[in-house]
Formats: C-alpha cells, sequence, structure tokens
C-alpha cells in the first residue's frame, strides 16, 4: 500500500532523558500543524516497537519521524526497545516514505539502508547528536535549542514544503540558533559557548539522503473571512424565517 | 596589513571567545585579546602574532591544531559546575569533567569535540 499524503506519525519516547526531544517535538506538531492533517503522535509507553509497528502498517503515513538512541545499525524507541535495525525484514514499513530519525550515528548504515527499501527520504545523524541537560526538560531554551533546530525540517514539512525546502530551512535554524548564543539574546548564558558548540556538531554531522522534491503535505491555505459573509448569514436567517412562515 | 585590520579583525570576533587560546608563537599559546595588545604596542611578540593573523594560522602543524583545541576546551569546561549537563541520543551522558576526560584521551566522543572547534578556530582566523 502506497503512503499517504498528509498523514504523520510521530514516535516521541521519554525515558533515558529523550523527553528533552520529545516536548519539543510535540510542540513543534502543535505550533506547525495544518488543517486536513492525519497526525499521530506516540508519547512516552505508547512508542513501543509494536504499536510502531502497528501504527506504521495500517496509517501508511507519509511522513515517519521519530526520536530516539540510536547506532550505526540501530534505531530505538521507549526504552531502549530495538524497533528497527539495517538488516530487519521492518525496512520495508518504509518504503515510499518521508523518515527522519533524531537519533544519533543512524545515517551511518541505518539511513542507507532505510533508502535501499525503498523510502523517499532520510533525515538522520552519522554521529553523536548533542544535547544539554543542564535544566528540566523544556524549561529553557538552552534545553530546547538544539531540538528546535533539528525538528525545523518538521516544522517546514507540516507546513507544506517539500523535503528540500524542509532541508533548507532546518539548516536556516541551526544557523539562527548558532547565532542566537554566539552574538543574540543567549551570548551571556553560562553555557553559550558549549550551546553553540553543540549546534556547530549537530549541524556538521546531519545528514539529507534522497529526494528533495518530494512534499507530504499540502501548503498551509489560509482562508480570508469574506467581506460578505455577515451579508450570507443574514440572508440564510432571513430564508429560514420565510420557509418557516411559509409553511405554517 | 596594518594594526587597524588587527583591531577589526579582534572586533570580530565574538566576546565569548575573546579569551581563548588561539594562536601559538615560540610554543606559547595567546588569545586574540592578548594578541591585540602585543600589536597595538608594537612588541616583537606582536609582530609574530601579526604575522599569523596575516597569514590566517593559529599554529603550524596539525599537533598544534590539535593541542589548541584542547586548551580551548580545558579553558571552558574545567570552570563548569560539576553535574551532568551534556547528552547524547545514543545514550551517552556527560558531566563537563567526563567530557573533558573524553578529550583529553583521544576517545570518538572527544576527538568530534576537538574536531569542530579546529573548525571554529579555522572560521576565526578566517575572519568569519
Amino acid at each position: 500500500m502506497p503512503a499517504i499524503q498528509n498523514v504523520f506519525l510521530f514516535i516521541a519516547p521519554m525515558g533515558h532523558y529523550l523527553n528533552y526531544g520529545s516536548v519539543v517535538l510535540h510542540d513543534i506538531i502543535s505550533a506547525n500543524r495544518q488543517a486536513g492533517q492525519i497526525i499521530t503522535e506516540l508519547i512516552g509507553d505508547a512508542a513501543n516497537p509494536e504499536k510502531t509497528e502497528e501504527q506504521l502498517k495500517t496509517l501508511q503515513p507519509k511522513v515517519f519521524s521519530a526520536v530516539g538512541h540510536g547506532n550505526s545499525t540501530t534505531y530505538t524507541v521507549e526504552s531502549t526497545a530495538k524497533f528497527v535495525d539495517a538488516e530487519s525484514p521492518k525496512l520495508e514499513l518504509f518504503k515510499d516514505k518521508i523518515v527522519s530519525l533524531t537519533s544519533c550515528l543512524t545515517a551511518i548504515e541505518l539511513g542507507p539502508a532505510i533508502i535501499d527499501a525503498g523510502a523517499l527520504v532520510f533525515m538522520g545523524y552519522k554521529d553523536e547528536f548533542w544535547f544539554y541537560i543542564g535544566d528540566e526538560a523544556g524549561t529553557t531554551h538552552a534545553v530546547q535549542s538544539p531540538f528546535l533546530a533539528t525538528f525545523q525540517f518538521e516544522a517546514s514539512l507540516l507546513r507544506g514544503k517539500t523535503t528540500g525546502e524542509a532541508r533548507k530551512d532546518q539548516l536556516a535554524k541551526y544557523d539562527e540558533e548558532i547565532q542566537y548564543w554566539t552574538v543574540g539574546a543567549g551570548k551571556d548564558h553560562p553555557e553559550s559557548l558549549e550551546l553553540t558548540r553543540i549546534l556547530e556538531i549537530n549541524k556538521s554531522v546531519s545528514t539529507f539522503l534522497g529526494e528533495p522534491d518530494v512534499a507530504p503535505s499540502l501548503p498551509s491555505i489560509t482562508m480570508p473571512i469574506s467581506p460578505m459573509l455577515p451579508w450570507a448569514i443574514s440572508l440564510l436567517a432571513l430564508s429560514a424565517m420565510i420557509y418557516r412562515e411559509a409553511t405554517k | 596589513m596594518t594594526k587597524q585590520v588587527v583591531t577589526n579583525w579582534y572586533n570580530r570576533i565574538p566576546d565569548m571567545e575573546k579569551d581563548l587560546a588561539l594562536l601559538i608563537v615560540d610554543g606559547n599559546a595567546y588569545t586574540p585579546r592578548m594578541a591585540l595588545s602585543e600589536v597595538t604596542r608594537g612588541t616583537p611578540l606582536g609582530n609574530k602574532l601579526q604575522n599569523l593573523i596575516e597569514t590566517k594560522k593559529f599554529g603550524t602543524t596539525y599537533e598544534q591544531e590539535q593541542l589548541l583545541a584542547k586548551i580551548r576546551l580545558k579553558q571552558v569546561l574545567e570552570t563548569k559546575p560539576e553535574k551532568p549537563m551534556f547528552a547524547t541520543l545514543s545514550g551517552k551522558v556527560f558531566t563537563p569533567s567526563q567530557l573533558l576526560k573524553e578529550i583529553e584521551t583521544n576517545t570518538s566522543i572527544g576527538q568530534q569535540w576537538v574536531n569542530e572547534e579546529i573548525k571554529r578556530m579555522k572560521a576565526i582566523m578566517q575572519g568569519t
């Protein structure tokens, strides 16, 4: 079954410090989702291997985006349970899909294997993905910053952009976050230099494989309220009154 | 290159990097702030530092680049409180001193930070 346009599946484990990424992903989805999109988030315990596989099969999402620990061959979900590796028959579940794994090292072997299995795009990291845990998850810009940069890819896809445009936006967001800690409002933060380096490292090891012209959702449509709307409502009310009178 | 050009180069460096070691002369490491001071005063050391800045080099060998990067990272990390501050999506968690140990012992984790630091040093020398 081909992947279905406008359908998104997000995997958001919370244990083992993954809440630092998953809470940002949830906020990004809330802020960027568009009318008509079918969005499923598997959060915390629901982000287990069985449920993830089941949802991939039943939803056939165009976009599969997941946070998790990983290595060069393997992506894991909640409680570091293995979901897929570079030799797994499950790779065929990614056929025709856009796959984004916010996870360490998966762009080395697993990402190319996902592309070989027929995925349109793989977005991931070819070395360690770093983040700051000096504050509680989701509470400060410092802990959110690395994830705000990487999840710009998802934000732009939700907004109707193509994979190539979303990648360009992601790289620009990395630069914006680096500027924030280097010369912007965050430059006096006690860990501004480390945050700058974390973002620079993540940017340099981020890896996009596949096709740049895939659009998983329709561009956002804003419907201006027609100036005729008040007249139309009045006319409708009048019609209803006439109808009531005529049918007495 | 005039002293003004060195001043302009210095002014483009973010404040947080002005006191990190960047240049090596006769086996000693100097920060951009120290270099500007020497160049401004026209000392013999200032001439050597200015020459490095003109040629966009901070050291002369691969080993010196690695050493400078490690000195800079040590400057940053050794002053931090000892609590978990850095994590990776492969499940690793580090305090500043644990990360520093990775850097000093040339593990793959440490080398990732060293390589990025060298990139940053080169960008500063290029004035970008």
